[in-house]
């Protein structure tokens, strides 16, 4: 991958469920690129598409057609090892459920990307570093079950955070939160953005996210119905 | 790939947050690995006690039995015919045995009763090299007489009891006793109420020697061994009705209870027998000599005594004449391979015209293995239900945890890891069920024999212990555990390497 090319490539991607009369046409030809270092909202409402689109992005999920570039790997080429590298080494991922493994303490939480990477060192402290960057070094031996739902989100962006990523995909990452920690998360990705370069793509009904992407890329119906800061300028990329 | 600790950290933990899971998948295991290693280990502890009866890895050789006018013309068995065998490459040995063919009784003190049993017909001998079963069996087992022994001295013999044929071994002298005939006023010697004479043995060394009458010298007692056969129906039927007292069936501890292996000496008349009208024909006067009991052999004839074959040839030449002193009984025969048996009783009917006796223990074996094998295969089966009782809480699991397996594909895992995530910790489960199982069958083990030794009568081969827990029973065990579990674990394990990770991940 080269200093300029974009960090992820995606051309005429398309994707389907279901089969004869039940199939359901989610992605219809998508195709964009994003660059080093931006950070993208992803808006539209629910069914489309956007967060199909995160996955295959990710390589959690695969196209019927079309082409996938993520960091230099064509990902519908590589096989699941590759993909799976990926993921572990270069790609941070945020949920809306938090997704956090209730019987780990925090800190196992965060460190668990190390479980499948070889030669891993000095985990424990890696970990802690991460949660220190969100403001929970004094949890690191708490369980999930003993946080609250932002600090659980904080967790999750700490274990995205676990290997450096160089792109970080982010699905309604403030769903489950009260606009104050909301706030403060978005605040977070912004700095996350603006000081270590991390490139984000977030896929949002937040129109405060939509507020401080650098470009916002509406979706209906499986496609992209607009791609600019226009459509942030005209204040139609918040909930729906 | 992921590194091999950290799955199996992740397996640990895993397996031991969900006890509930644990159990329910275990629990099969547990009672499937407990029935197998219990049946396996009592069928090893049956089949072994069966062998001891039956030793499978000699076979005899007779000559098949015929007769004409009420005369026995079956073939000679003789050192041609030993030769012969011994030609054969899959023959390892061949020793003769020879019956005693002439009648002869018996007559010792055992506990102050005075026994008398039949020696002619239930006495055999064999070489002293096939009979080494423990130290003092290899010690004592031999041929006295033909080795060159200083404590040959010349004696003077016990007189013949005016009462008895054969009368008790007599004792060592002691200061009532004198060594030698004590004789009356008259000269002549005597004897107590009972018709034993007053006479102390004067050999050297009396717990081992005898007067002979015939020489006149002292002779070492021939050593006879008897076979466990004999102490089991003597403890399981003998001693109770006889209110005898029950023997050890460790031959050490038996003769040091008893005072040591002078107290297994006994007489046996040579051409005499407790049974009336006997019409054999003899070609010597009775005659008198002291055999003593040294050990309990396998190799032993089941029901009688055995004794270097040297003694039996040179008794049945005395009485019988040469003929019966080169005629053998049967030829055992030790096989390099059991596996070439077939081949070798072909041989011995083709060419020889004999045949191999009929092995019980053959029969026996090949009981017990079919006795194992259903009994295998039931364990088996609990153990392949548990199997499927694995898949089914593995299925549920998978299901149950579908976001977190996701999660995993989301940060790093191929579907290999994930794939040897559940089938670890199914293989864990099996294990730790299959050690619990191996513990409960242990259990259960000594339970059974606690109740056999407390409530069961004694009979004859009554075991100390039912079971038999061998190396490769526990480790079958373990591994059985594992494989079955591994193997219920497999198509949950498929499932969830299979699952679309972000389908996984939106699944509430």
């Amino acid at each position: 991958m080269t200093a300029n090319a974009p960090v992820i490539r995606l051309r005429d991607v398309t994707k389907s469920y279901g089969v004869g009369a039940a199939k359901t046409q989610v992605l219809r030809g998508v195709s964009f690129d994003v660059d080093r270092g931006e950070l993208i909202a992803l808006v539209g409402q629910s069914g489309s598409g956007k967060s199909t689109l995160l996955n295959i992005i990710g390589g959690l999920d695969q196209p019927d057609a079309g082409e996938v570039e993520v960091l230099g790997v064509d990902t519908l080429k590589a096989n699941d090892k590759k993909r799976a590298a990926i993921r572990n080494e270069s790609i941070g991922f945020v949920f809306q459920a938090f997704n956090l493994l209730d019987h780990l303490t925090v800190l196992q939480n965060v460190t668990i990307p190390s479980s499948f990477a070889r030669d891993a060192k000095d985990i424990d402290g890696r970990g802690r570093e991460a949660l220190r960057r969100v403001g929970l070094s004094d949890f690191a031996q708490r369980k999930p079950g003993e946080l609250s739902g932002g600090q659980k989100q904080r967790v999750a962006i700490a274990r995205a955070l676990f290997n450096q990523p160089k792109l970080l995909l982010c699905d309604e990452p403030t769903g489950n939160l009260d606009s104050e920690t909301g706030k403060e998360v978005i605040d977070f990705f912004r700095e996350l953005n603006a000081k270590d370069g991390v490139t984000l793509v977030i896929v949002t009904h937040e129109r405060r996210i939509s507020s401080v992407a650098k470009r916002v890329i509406a979706m209906r119906d499986g496609m992209i119905v607009e791609t600019t800061d226009e459509a942030l300028a005209a204040g139609r990329a918040g909930p729906t | 790939m992921m590194p091999i600790g950290n799955l199996a950290r992740m397996v640990t933990a895993n397996t031991l947050r969900s006890r509930r899971h644990f159990v329910l998948s275990a629990f099969g295991i547990v009672i499937g690995i407990a029935t197998f290693v219990l049946f396996l280990a009592s069928t090893e502890q049956v089949s072994s006690v069966l062998e001891k009866i039956f030793p499978l890895d000699q076979v005899q050789v007779v000559a098949p039995r015929a007769s004409l006018l009420g005369k026995d013309i079956s073939k000679k068995l003789d050192d041609a015919i030993v030769k012969t065998i011994l030609t054969r490459k899959e023959v390892a040995q061949a020793l003769p045995r020879m019956n005693l063919t002439f009648p002869a009784f018996g007559r010792g003190d055992f506990e102050g009763n005075d026994l008398k049993f039949e020696v002619g017909g239930f006495a055999d001998g064999i070489d002293g090299s096939f009979v080494q079963d423990d130290p003092r069996i290899k010690e004592q087992f031999k041929d006295w007489d033909a080795i060159n022994d200083p404590k040959r001295v010349a004696c003077v013999p016990p007189p013949d009891s005016p009462t008895q044929e054969v009368i008790q071994s007599p004792g060592a002298p002691n200061a009532n006793r004198p060594a030698g005939p004590q004789l009356g006023p008259d000269g002549q010697p005597t004897f107590d109420k009972d018709g034993q004479p007053n006479y102390g043995n004067p050999c050297p060394d009396p717990d081992e020697y005898y007067c002979d009458n015939v020489d006149q010298r002292c002779h070492h007692r021939v050593p006879v061994v008897m076979s466990p056969t004999m102490i089991e129906l003597y403890n399981g039927q003998f001693a109770k009705s006889h209110g005898l007292p029950i023997a050890d069936t460790d031959f050490v501890k038996f003769v040091t209870q008893r005072g040591g292996l002078s107290a297994m000496r006994f007489s046996i008349g040579l051409g005499l027998t407790t049974i009336a009208g006997s019409n054999t024909t003899i070609h010597h006067r009775p005659r008198r000599v002291e055999a003593v009991l040294v050990g309990i052999s396998d190799k032993a004839m089941p029901i009688g005594m055995t004794m270097p074959i040297q003694y039996i040839e040179r008794w049945n030449r005395e009485f019988q004449g040469e003929e019966a002193a080169t005629t053998y009984s049967s030829i055992i025969v030790t096989l390099r391979d059991k596996g070439q048996l077939a081949p070798f009783a072909q041989w011995l009917q083709d060419s020889l015209d004999l045949r191999l006796e009929d092995s019980l223990g053959q029969k026996f074996a090949t009981v017990m293995f079919v006795i194992r094998l259903v009994l295998v295969l039931i364990s088996l089966i609990i153990i392949a239900i548990s199997a499927i009782n694995i898949a089914h809480n593995f299925f549920m699991q998978v299901t149950e945890r579908r976001r977190e397996l996701g999660l995993l594909r989301a940060v790093g895992a191929t579907q290999h890891d994930v794939r040897m995530v559940v089938l670890g910790e199914a293989a864990l489960i099996g294990l730790i069920g299959g050690i619990l199982g191996v513990l409960f069958g242990v259990a259960m083990a000594l339970g059974v024999d606690y109740a056999s030794a407390h409530y069961l009568p004694r009979f004859p081969y009554k075991p100390d212990t039912w079971f038999h827990f061998k190396w490769w029973i526990w480790m079958g065990g373990l591994a059985c555990a594992a494989g079955f579990a591994v193997l219920g674990g497999y198509l949950p394990a498929r499932k969830a390497s299979t699952m679309e990770p972000a389908q996984a991940l939106t699944q509430n």
